[in-house]
C-alpha cells in the first residue's frame, strides 16, 4: 500500500517491539562469540577471536560440519529431482489424483519430525540404514520433496502453458521440451527449492537424533550435544558461523530472484 | 518450399463432449489445398476447440481429421507437422527471435548450418531480418506477431493453424497486419486455417469462412456468398449488422414472393419461394436501405420518423420506426444523406426486392 | 498415447521417482509406527486405555495444550502487529520489516534456542545486567521451565504467524482505508470495522498453522524446559530412547498425528490449506 494509511501509535509499538523481539536475542550470540572470557558472557576487556580459532581447529567441529555439508548436497540433489519432476508432472496432468498426490507431497510439513524419526528408528533398523550416510540422506531427501514442490509449483503457476503447448506443436518431444522449454522457465523456483531443502538437512536434528549416533553425527547433533553438555562460548562462536551461512543462502537466493524478476 | 499447394484437411462427424457439455457437435467440413479458411463464431461457438482438434491438443470424442484423406486423430501434436501461431503469440520469453524461430527446427535435429539459413529466410520473409537477436519482449506486438509466423512456417508445416493471431492487436495495426497476412498466404501459397470472432477480419482474409454457433457449424462458404445469402437469423445477425423483417407469406410465385406487410421479395433464379400462409424472416442490410426524396420510387417503401441517428464519419447510422414494419435501421454515406438528420423527423425508406434475403430462424 | 493431446503417460513418469520414495520411506514408517501402537506390548488397544487411566499421559497432554494455546495466542498477537505494520509500510520500510520476519525463520532453530540460554539462565545476560542494576537480588527462573519454553516457542512461530496473515492482507484494496476513513471513521474503526473482518481468513490460517506444529514441536522444548516441563514430542523421545516403551510412545505418536489431522480436516473447510504452506516457501 502507498502509505495513504497507517497504522496507530499502538500497532506501531507492539510491530517494533516484536521486530525487536525476533531479531535481537539472535544477534546476542554474536557479541558472546567474540568474548575474552573463558565462559558465556559478554566481552570484559575487549574482543576476542579465540572462541572461533578453537572451533576451525577443533577436528569434531570440522569433521562435523563437513558431515552435514555433504549430507545436506547429497539430499538436496535427491530432494531437487524428485521434487521438480513431481510437481512438472503434476501440474501438466493436472486431475484430481494429481491434487491428491500434492497433498500427499505436503505431509513432511505436517507430520512432527518426531513421529517420522521414530517410525525410520525402527524401519530403517531392519533396512540396515542406522548410522549410515546413506539413511541421513534419503530421510533428509525425502522430507526435503515438499520444499522443492512448493517453490517449483509456485515457479510453474506463472508459466503459461501455451509454450509447452507451442512447443509440442512444434514437435518436440517431452523430452525436448523439458529441456529446452520448461526448465529454463523454472530455474529460479528449482534454486529456491534446492536452498530450502539445502537448509531443511543443515539444521535437521529430530531425525539425525534417532537414526545417527556415532559414525554420523552432523553438525545439528554436535550442537545438541554442547548446549545440553558444555555450554562455552564456542558454542557461540559455532551459532555465529552458522548464522552468516545461512544469511548467505538467502541472499543467494534474494539476489537470484531479484534478477529473474528484474531482468 | 517442398510442395508449394499445402496440404487438404477434412474433418468428419467432428464431436467434443466435455462430460455434460458439447462443446463442437458434428462438424464436418473441408478444406481444400492452398485455402484460406476462417473458423467464425462467437466466444463458447466451438471454433478454437476445433482448432485445439486439429492441431492435436484436444482428443475428440468421435469423427476423424483427416489430412490428405489419411486419418490423422490418433497423432499426438509433435507428430502432426502443422505450424501454429497461438492466441498471444506464445514466443519462448528466454529465448532471442532467432532462438524461437530455430526452435522447431532444433527438436527435428537439423544441423546448426541449416538451422540459420532457413531461420534468416524465414526472418527474411517477415522482414524482421534486423531484429534476430531481440528478446520477445523487446519486440511490439505486431513484431511479436511476425516472428510467431515465422516460428510457425520455417518448418515446412502440412497447415498453419491460426488462433485469433490479430486479437492481441490495436485497431489500427489490426488492418495492417490483416494485409500482411493475406499476402504472406499467397506468397507461400500453404492451407491456413484461422480461427476468430472478428467478422471483418474473416470477411478481409479468408477464402471461405466456416460459421459456428454453440458447437455447430451453421454455414459456410466465401465471404461474399455469406454476407449476401445468409441462411440464418444466426449468420445474419452475426456477419454484419442486419434488420429482421417477418411477415406471413401471401402470394408467392416462382421469382418471388409478398409478405402480409406489404414488403415483396425477389429470389434469386433457382431459389424456391416459401409456401403462400406460411411465416417468413427477412435479413435486410442497413446498407441497402435508400433514403428516398419526395416523390422517388422503390420496390418497397417504408415511411416513418427518426428515432434516433448517429455520426459515424464515413456515413450515418439511422434508426427509424415505421408505421408497418416496426424499428428500421439504416446506414448512409455521408455523401449521399440528403437531409440533416433529426430526431422525429418524418422520412421515407425505401429498398430493392432482391435486398431482403429470407433466412431461417435459428434452431433453438 | 493414442489420444492425442490428452496429457501423454510420459508425464506420469515424472511423478513416479517422489512418489515412490515418499510412500516406501516416508508414509511406511509412519504407517509402522501406527501399527506398532495396536501390537505391542502385546495385540489390542492397551496402550489407549492408557489415555484414562495414567496420570502421567494426561498430565502431558494438558501441559501440551496449554503451552500450544498459550503461544498460538501469542504469536498470532505479536504476527499479526507485523503484518499489519508490513502491509501498510512504504514499499522501501517494507523490504527491511519482511528481513525482520524472514532471517529469523531460516537461521538454524538450535542456534535460536542456544541465544535463548544465554540470554535466559541463571547466569544469563538478563540475569545479570538486572542483578548489575540492583532491580533484582535473586536471578529469576527465566529458563528450564514453562516461561522459558513459551517465550522460545513464541519467537519460532511468529514467522509462521506472518506469513498467512501477511498473505491475506496484501489481498485488502488499500482504496477500502482510505474509503472508510474519507467517510469519517476513525482509525480505531477503519481498523475494527474493515481491516479486522477482512483480515481474518489469514488470522485463522496462521493459528491452524501455529498450532499444528507447536503440539508436535521437540527441540525447542527439550531445551528450554531443561526436562523438567515435558511436552509430548520429548515424551515420545523419552519411551522410545530411555524407557524402550515403543507401545506407549507410539501411541501418543499416532495421537499426534492424528489430533493434527482432524485440526486440518476441520479447518481446511475453511482455509486453503495449500495456500498457507504455499506462503512459507
Amino acid at each position: 500500500m502507498d502509505g495513504t494509511y497507517r497504522p496507530g501509535p499502538a500497532g506501531r509499538g507492539l510491530a517494533w517491539a516484536t521486530a525487536l523481539y525476533l531479531v535481537l536475542p539472535i544477534l546476542i550470540v554474536v557479541p558472546v562469540a567474540l568474548t575474552d572470557q573463558r565462559f558465556l558472557s559478554l566481552p570484559k576487556d575487549g574482543l576476542s577471536l579465540q572462541h572461533f580459532r578453537t572451533v576451525l581447529a577443533s577436528p569434531e567441529w570440522l569433521g562435523s560440519i563437513w558431515q552435514s555439508f555433504t549430507i545436506a548436497v547429497a539430499a538436496t540433489v535427491l530432494s531437487v529431482v524428485a521434487g521438480t519432476l513431481c510437481a512438472i508432472g503434476c501440474w501438466r496432468i493436472s486431475r484430481r489424483a494429481t491434487e491428491l498426490i500434492r497433498v500427499l507431497m505436503l505431509l513432511p510439513l505436517i507430520i512432527p519430525s518426531i513421529v517420522y524419526a521414530i517410525g525410520l528408528y525402527r524401519y530403517f533398523g531392519a533396512l540396515d540404514l542406522l548410522d549410515r550416510f546413506m539413511g541421513v540422506v534419503i530421510a533428509h531427501g525425502v522430507t526435503g520433496i515438499p520444499y522443492v514442490v512448493i517453490t517449483v509449483s509456485t515457479a510453474l503457476a506463472a508459466f503459461d502453458p501455451r509454450l509447452e503447448q507451442a512447443a509440442r506443436g512444434m514437435g518436440a518431444s517431452l523430452t525436448q521440451t523439458l529441456r529446452w522449454v520448461i526448465l529454463p522457465r523454472i530455474a529460479p523456483g528449482i534454486f529456491s527449492g534446492a536452498i530450502f531443502a539445502f537448509i531443511h538437512s543443515w539444521d535437521e536434528l529430530v531425525m539425525v537424533l534417532f537414526i545417527a549416533s556415532r559414525d554420523v553425527f552432523t553438525l545439528p547433533r554436535r550442537i545438541w550435544d554442547g548446549i545440553n553438555e558444555n555450554l562455552d562460548p564456542a558454542m557461540a562462536a559455532v551459532a555465529v558461523l552458522l548464522i552468516l551461512f545461512t544469511l548467505l543462502l538467502l541472499l543467494a537466493d534474494r539476489a537470484l530472484r531479484r534478477r529473474t524478476e528484474g531482468g | 518450399m517442398s510442395d508449394a499447394r499445402g496440404h487438404a484437411l477434412g474433418l468428419k462427424g467432428l464431436t467434443k463432449r466435455y462430460g455434460e457439455f458439447t462443446a463442437v457437435e458434428d462438424v464436418s467440413l473441408e478444406v481444400g489445398q492452398g485455402e484460406f479458411l476462417t473458423l467464425l463464431g462467437p466466444s463458447g461457438s466451438g471454433k478454437t476447440t476445433i482448432l485445439m482438434a486439429v492441431a492435436g491438443f484436444v482428443a475428440p470424442s468421435a469423427g476423424a481429421i483427416l489430412l490428405d484423406g489419411r486419418d490423422i486423430t490418433p497423432l499426438p501434436p509433435e507428430k502432426r507437422n502443422f505450424g501454429m501461431v497461438f492466441q498471444g503469440y506464445a514466443l519462448f520469453p528466454h529465448m532471442t527471435v532467432a532462438e524461437n524461430i530455430a526452435f522447431p527446427l532444433r527438436v527435428r535435429g537439423l544441423s546448426r548450418a541449416d538451422r540459420d539459413a532457413k531461420v534468416r529466410a524465414a526472418l527474411d520473409l517477415v522482414q524482421l531480418a534486423t531484429f534476430a537477436e531481440r528478446l520477445p519482449r523487446q519486440l511490439s506486438g505486431g513484431q511479436q506477431q511476425r516472428v510467431a509466423l515465422a516460428r510457425a512456417l520455417v518448418f515446412d508445416p502440412a497447415l498453419l493453424l491460426l488462433d485469433e493471431p490479430l486479437s492481441a492487436l490495436d485497431k489500427k495495426l489490426r488492418a495492417e497486419l490483416q494485409e500482411e497476412l493475406k499476402a504472406l498466404h499467397r506468397r507461400v501459397g500453404r492451407t491456413f486455417v484461422n480461427v476468430t470472432h472478428d467478422q471483418e477480419e474473416a470477411l478481409s482474409l479468408s477464402d471461405r469462412i466456416a460459421i459456428l454457433n454453440h458447437g455447430r457449424l451453421v454455414q459456410q462458404g466465401a465471404p461474399g456468398l455469406l454476407y449476401e445469402r445468409p441462411r440464418t437469423r444466426f449468420v445474419a445477425d452475426f456477419l454484419g449488422k442486419s434488420n429482421f423483417l417477418e411477415g406471413t407469406v401471401v402470394e408467392a410465385a416462382a421469382g418471388g414472393f409478398a409478405l402480409d406487410s406489404g414488403v415483396s421479395v425477389r429470389l434469386p433464379d433457382g431459389a424456391a419461394p416459401p409456401p403462400a400462409g406460411s411465416r417468413s424472416l427477412l435479413s435486410l442490410r442497413p446498407e441497402k436501405v435508400a433514403l428516398l426524396a419526395e416523390g422517388e420510387a422503390a420496390d418497397n417503401v417504408a415511411e416513418g420518423r427518426i428515432l434516433s441517428w448517429s455520426y459515424l464519419g464515413a456515413g450515418f447510422a439511422l434508426r427509424v420506426a415505421t408505421e408497418r414494419l416496426g424499428e428500421i435501421r439504416a446506414s448512409l454515406p455521408s455523401w449521399q444523406a440528403a437531409i440533416a438528420p433529426a430526431e422525429g423527423l418524418p422520412v421515407r425508406l425505401g429498398w430493392s426486392a432482391e435486398a431482403a434475403v429470407p433466412v431461417e430462424e435459428d434452431a433453438a | 498415447m493414442t489420444a492425442a493431446g490428452r496429457p501423454g503417460a510420459g508425464w506420469w513418469w515424472l511423478i513416479l521417482p517422489a512418489f515412490l520414495l515418499l510412500v516406501v520411506f516416508y508414509v511406511a514408517p509412519i504407517l509402522q509406527v501406527l501399527a506398532i501402537s495396536v501390537t505391542e506390548p502385546e495385540p489390542g488397544l492397551g496402550n489407549y486405555e492408557r489415555l484414562f487411566t495414567s496420570g502421567a499421559v494426561q498430565r502431558v497432554i494438558v501441559t501440551t495444550l496449554r503451552i500450544c494455546l498459550i503461544t498460538t495466542v501469542l504469536a498470532l498477537l505479536l504476527g499479526y502487529a507485523i503484518a499489519y505494520a508490513i502491509t501498510l509500510a512504504s514499499p522501501r520500510a517494507r523490504g527491511w520489516w519482511i528481513l525482520a520476519v524472514l532471517v529469523p525463520l531460516w537461521i538454524s532453530v538450535l542456534v535460536r534456542a542456544f541465544a535463548w540460554v544465554t540470554l535466559l539462565r541463571r547466569q544469563g545476560l538478563v540475569n545479570n545486567t538486572l542483578m548489575e542494576a540492583g532491580i533484582i537480588s535473586e536471578p529469576l527462573p527465566l529458563v528450564w521451565n514453562e516461561f522459558g519454553i513459551v517465550v522460545g516457542m513464541v519467537h519460532y512461530m511468529v514467522p509462521f504467524a506472518v506469513l498467512p496473515m501477511l498473505a491475506s492482507m496484501r489481498e485488502i484494496d488499500p482504496r477500502l482505508l482510505a474509503a472508510a476513513r474519507g467517510l469519517g471513521g476513525s482509525r480505531g474503526q477503519v481498523f475494527r470495522r474493515v481491516f479486522l473482518p477482512l483480515s481474518m481468513p489469514g488470522v485463522i490460517a496462521a493459528a491452524v498453522l501455529v498450532f499444528i506444529f507447536t503440539l508436535g514441536f521437540y527441540i525447542t522444548p527439550a531445551i528450554l524446559g531443561g526436562g523438567k516441563t515435558l511436552m509430548v514430542a520429548e515424551w515420545i523421545g523419552l519411551q522410545i530412547l530411555d524407557l524402550i516403551r515403543w507401545g506407549l510412545g507410539t501411541m501418543m505418536a499416532t495421537m499426534l498425528v492424528v489430533a493434527i489431522l482432524v485440526t486440518l480436516a476441520v479447518f481446511s473447510r475453511i482455509v486453503d490449506l495449500r495456500r498457507i504452506f504455499g506462503a512459507g516457501a
